[in-house]
C-alpha cells in the first residue's frame, strides 16, 4: 500500500517536472490566458498615416494591425501558411481570372455598422490597387470586384493572375477599411487615416504626439472571448538605448522589432523576468543588399560586380554586424522562405585575391597610391546595421583598391538621393521579402520603373532576359511552374549581380515573462494580438 | 623668455600646456604610429581594453583599433578646432575693425548683421548649415566659424573705437594714408591682443561643437572623430562602456587643456600689461 503511494507521488512529481520542462522554453503555453490588463510596448517611430490599406509597411502595421484587419493572416501550420481573418475561405479559378472570397458573418466596424463585401470591394478597387505602395503591383490587373451577396466578394482580373501570388499577398496587402467612412472626400485626406476605424480586436483610442498611442479593447470583437487585453499602449521611445532600460524598469513589457540593440541582448537575456524571443518574424525577412548604380561605367562591368561580391566576407557581416542574429544570403530570395528558395545559384566566396584579379582583368589596375577608382557609398540610415555594414563595406572595398567615400543622409534625403536623383554609386539598402518574389522583390531588378519609386531598381540596370522571365512568371498560373520560374530568376540574379545580396535578418523581441502567447505566428509583431495576454 | 617664465608660474597653465603638448604630439604622431587607415578592421570585435597588447585600448563594434582611432581623432579635433577658431577670428577681426573704424551707416549695418547671427544659437546654425550643405570637414569648419565670429567682431570693434581716437591714427590721417590702410595696418594690429584672448574659448567650443555634430551623425563619415566614436559606442553603452568613455574623457581633457593654456596666456599678458 505504502509502495503504491510512493510510486504515485513519484509519478506525480515526475509528470509535473516533465510539464514544467516543456513549459520553460515557451512560457505561456502551459498557462491559461488571463483577461484584462494593459500591455505597454516600445514604439520607435510615429507614423503619421496609420492606414495600412494605403501604407503597407511594418511601422504602420505594428500599430494599426490591431485595429484594421486583413482578409487572412500568416500562420505557422495553416493551409498554404494562412489562417482566416475577415475571409473564411478563398478560391482561385483555374483560368486565373477570378478569386472568390467567402467573408466572415457577424463582423461589425468599430462604429457599429456591419462589415460586408462592399467594404472589401471598395478597399480593393479604390485603395489597394490605385494607392497602396505594394498593391499597385500585385493588383494591377484587378478589373472589378463582384458582390453577389453581403458575404461573397469575387475579384475579377483583366489578365490571368497567379492565385499563389494573391494568396501570398493576403497577410500584408489586404487591410479592409470601412467604405461608409472613406467614400466621401479624398481618400488620402480622410481623418480615419490618422485615427483608424476597423474591425479588429482593439479600437483606436488616442494619440499624443511624441508620447504614446493608446488602443482600447473592442468589446464587440468577432473572436469569442477575445481580445484578452484591455489596452495596448505604444510608448514612443525613439532612442534605441532606452528600450532596454525601460524594460528593466518595468515601464514597458515588450520591445519588438529589435528595439533593444543586438549588442545588449546577451546581457538582457540574463536579467530575471525578461525573455528574448527570436521567433515571430519569419514572414518579415529583411535583406541586406548592396544596390549598384549601373550608370557608372566601372560598375556596369560584370567583373567589377563579381569582384565586389568576392570582397565581402558575409560570415564576418553576420557574426560582427548582426552578432549572429542573421543568415548569409545567396540570392534575392531568403533561405527561410519555404516556397521559392533555391540554393542552386552561383555563389561568391570571400576571396580578396580573386577579387583583385578580377579587377585587374577588367582593366582597372591599381594606381601608384594603390587605388583603382573612387566610389560614392550611401548606407541607408534606417537601421544601425545598415550603417555599420556601410562602414564595413568601405573597408572591404579598400582591400581591393576601391576608394569608397561614405555619404550619410537622413531617411528622406537618402530616398531622394538614391531613388530619385540616382546620386550614388553603391548604396546599402534593406528591402523586405514579403513571402512572394512578385510582391516587392522582382521590382528591385526589373527595368522600366519610373524615377522616384522607392525600393525599386533605380540603378539603371536593364536585362531583357530577366525582364522577360519576370513577365512570364507574373502570368504563369500553375504554382509549380511559377515556382520553377522564380528559381530560375534567383539563378539569373545571382549570376548577373544587378545587386548583391549579403545577408538576411529578422527581428528580436524582448518581453517580460508575464506576456503570454507571443510569437505564435510568422508575422506576430504586426498581427492583431487578439490572443496576447498578461499573466500575474 | 620672460613671458614664457610668467606663463609657467601658474600650475594651471603648466597642466594646460602639458595636455596641449601631448595632444599635438598625438595628432602629429598619428600617421607615423598608425600608418594606414585607422578605420581598417584590425582584430575581433568588441575586444576590451588591456587584453591584447597589440590592441591596447581594445576594438569597437567592427573590430577597429580604438587607440588608432583615438590618435587620428585627435588630429581631426585639433584641426577642426584650430581652423574654425582661425576662421572665426579672421572674420570677426575684419568685420569688427571695419565697423569700428568706418562708423556711421557701415557700423550700423555690420553690427545689425552681427546681432542677427548672435541671436541664433550657434549650434543650431551649425546643425542647419551642415544638414543643408552636407557633411564634410570643410563644411563643418565653416559651420562652426559661422556661429563663432560674432564674439571677436564685437571685441575688435570696441577696441578699434578707442584706438581710432589715438594721436598716431590722427597722424596717419594727416600724412594722407588710405583709410583702409590705416584700419588694417595701424589699428587692427593694436586691437588684436584682446581679440586673440578669445581664441582659447573659441577653440574649445569648436572642438565641442564638432564632437556634437559628429555625435548626431553630421560629421564627416570618412574620418575618425571623437564625437563619432562616442555615438558609435552609445549603442553598446551597457556592454562596452569603454567605447564611449575613452573618447569622452579625451574630449574633456582636450577642452580643459586648451582652456587652461589659454587662461595662462591671458594671465601672463595681463601681468605684463599691468607692469608696463
Amino acid at each position: 500500500m505504502s509502495e503504491f503511494t510512493i510510486s504515485r507521488r513519484g509519478l506525480l512529481a515526475g509528470s509535473a517536472l516533465l510539464l514544467a520542462s516543456t513549459a520553460l522554453p515557451t512560457i505561456g503555453f502551459a498557462q491559461t490566458p488571463k483577461k484584462g490588463g494593459r500591455l505597454t510596448v516600445a514604439a520607435d517611430s510615429e507614423p503619421r498615416n496609420l492606414n495600412p490599406a494605403i501604407v503597407a509597411s511594418n511601422g504602420v502595421f505594428f500599430i494599426s494591425s490591431k485595429i484594421v484587419e486583413t482578409l487572412a493572416e500568416a500562420s505557422f501550420d495553416g493551409k498554404d501558411g494562412l489562417e482566416p481573418r475577415l475571409a473564411l475561405s478563398w478560391e482561385g479559378a483555374p483560368d486565373g481570372l477570378s478569386v472568390t472570397f467567402k467573408l466572415r458573418d457577424g463582423v461589425k466596424w468599430h462604429d457599429g455598422k456591419p462589415f460586408t463585401s462592399a467594404d472589401v470591394a471598395f478597399s480593393a478597387l479604390q485603395i489597394w490597387k490605385p494607392l497602396q505602395n505594394l498593391g499597385r503591383t500585385v493588383f494591377k490587373d484587378l478589373a472589378a470586384v463582384d458582390t453577389p451577396d453581403e458575404l461573397t466578394a469575387i475579384f475579377k482580373f483583366a489578365k490571368p493572375t497567379p492565385f499563389q501570388l494573391i494568396r501570398n499577398a493576403l497577410p500584408a496587402l489586404s487591410s479592409v477599411v470601412p467604405k461608409h467612412l472613406y467614400e466621401v472626400g479624398k481618400i488620402e485626406d480622410n481623418p480615419a487615416n490618422n485615427a483608424p476605424v476597423g474591425t479588429g480586436p482593439f479600437k483606436f483610442a488616442e494619440y499624443k504626439a511624441g508620447q504614446y498611442y493608446r488602443l482600447a479593447r473592442n468589446d464587440a470583437y468577432w473572436g469569442k472571448d477575445k481580445p484578452y487585453l484591455d489596452e495596448i499602449v505604444y510608448q514612443v521611445l525613439p532612442d534605441r538605448t532606452s528600450a532596454a532600460a525601460a524594460l528593466e524598469a518595468e515601464e514597458i513589457q515588450l520591445a519588438a522589432f529589435s528595439a533593444v540593440p543586438l549588442a545588449d541582448l546577451d546581457r538582457i537575456s540574463k536579467v530575471p523576468g525578461l525573455k528574448v524571443v527570436t521567433k515571430g518574424y519569419e514572414g518579415l525577412t529583411y535583406q541586406l543588399v548592396v544596390e549598384i548604380n549601373h550608370r557608372r561605367k566601372e560598375l556596369a562591368d560584370l567583373k567589377v560586380r563579381q569582384a565586389i561580391a568576392h570582397a565581402i566576407d558575409k560570415d564576418f557581416v553576420v557574426k560582427t554586424v548582426f552578432l549572429g542574429y542573421a543568415a548569409t544570403a545567396t540570392g534575392p530570395v531568403p533561405k527561410n522562405d519555404p516556397q521559392f528558395y533555391t540554393a542552386d545559384v552561383p555563389t561568391y566566396a570571400f576571396d580578396v585575391a580573386k577579387a583583385n584579379a578580377l579587377l585587374d582583368e577588367a582593366g582597372y589596375k591599381r594606381a601608384d597610391d594603390g587605388k583603382r577608382f573612387a566610389l560614392k557609398l550611401l548606407p541607408a540610415p534606417y537601421f544601425n546595421e545598415t550603417k555599420q555594414f556601410g562602414d564595413y563595406l568601405r573597408q572591404a572595398l579598400a582591400a581591393i583598391g576601391i576608394d569608397a567615400e561614405i555619404v550619410n543622409n537622413d531617411s528622406a534625403a537618402h530616398i531622394k538621393a538614391v531613388y530619385t536623383d540616382h546620386a550614388f554609386d553603391l548604396a546599402v539598402g534593406p528591402p523586405v521579402f514579403r513571402g512572394d518574389p512578385a510582391i516587392s522583390t522582382t521590382i528591385l531588378v526589373q527595368s522600366g520603373i519610373p524615377d522616384g519609386v522607392p525600393f525599386s531598381n533605380q540603378g539603371g540596370y536593364k536585362n531583357a532576359d530577366l525582364d522577360a522571365l519576370i513577365a512570364k512568371a507574373s502570368e504563369t498560373l500553375d504554382t509549380s511552374a511559377r515556382t520553377e520560374l522564380y528559381k530560375e530568376f534567383q539563378k539569373k540574379v545571382a549570376a548577373d549581380l544587378p545587386l548583391i545580396n549579403v545577408a538576411e535578418w529578422s527581428f528580436i523581441s524582448v518581453a517580460r515573462d508575464t506576456v503570454g502567447n507571443i510569437a505564435n505566428n510568422p508575422r506576430w509583431a504586426v498581427s492583431n494580438w487578439a490572443d496576447t495576454y498578461l499573466a500575474g | 623668455m620672460n613671458r614664457l617664465h610668467r606663463f609657467f608660474r601658474t600650475p594651471e597653465a603648466i597642466a594646460g600646456a602639458l595636455i596641449l603638448a601631448l595632444l599635438i604630439a598625438m595628432a602629429l604622431a598619428a600617421p607615423l604610429l598608425f600608418s594606414g587607415d585607422p578605420q581598417a578592421i584590425a582584430g575581433p570585435a568588441l575586444l576590451p581594453p588591456f587584453h591584447d597588447w597589440s590592441l591596447p585600448l581594445g576594438t569597437d563594434r567592427l573590430g577597429r583599433d580604438v587607440l588608432a582611432e583615438l590618435f587620428h581623432g585627435a588630429r581631426t579635433s585639433l584641426a577642426v578646432g584650430l581652423a574654425a577658431a582661425a576662421a572665426a577670428l579672421l572674420i570677426g577681426a575684419v568685420i569688427g575693425t571695419l565697423a569700428g573704424f568706418a562708423g556711421g551707416l557701415v557700423d550700423e549695418v555690420l553690427m545689425r548683421i552681427t546681432d542677427a547671427f548672435q541671436t541664433v544659437p550657434s549650434f543650431l546654425l551649425a546643425l542647419a548649415f551642415v544638414s543643408i550643405v552636407g557633411p564634410s570637414l570643410g563644411v563643418v569648419v565653416a559651420a562652426i566659424a559661422l556661429g563663432a565670429w560674432t564674439g571677436p567682431a564685437r571685441v575688435a570693434r570696441a577696441e578699434v573705437l578707442s584706438i581710432r581716437e589715438r594721436d598716431y591714427v590722427a597722424g596717419a590721417r594727416v600724412i594722407g594714408m588710405h583709410p583702409l590702410e590705416i584700419a588694417f595696418r595701424e589699428v587692427l594690429p593694436n586691437a588684436l591682443p584682446p581679440v586673440l584672448a578669445l581664441s582659447s574659448v573659441i577653440v574649445a567650443a569648436a572642438i565641442l561643437t564638432e564632437a556634437a555634430l559628429s555625435f548626431l551623425g553630421l560629421g564627416d563619415p570618412n574620418r575618425v572623430t571623437w564625437g563619432g566614436m562616442i555615438a558609435e559606442g552609445r549603442t553598446v553603452l551597457r556592454t562596452a562602456p569603454f567605447l564611449s568613455i575613452i573618447p569622452g574623457v579625451s574630449l574633456v581633457l582636450t577642452v580643459l587643456g586648451v582652456y587652461l593654456a589659454g587662461e595662462g596666456v591671458v594671465e601672463s599678458t595681463a601681468v605684463r600689461r599691468s607692469l608696463s
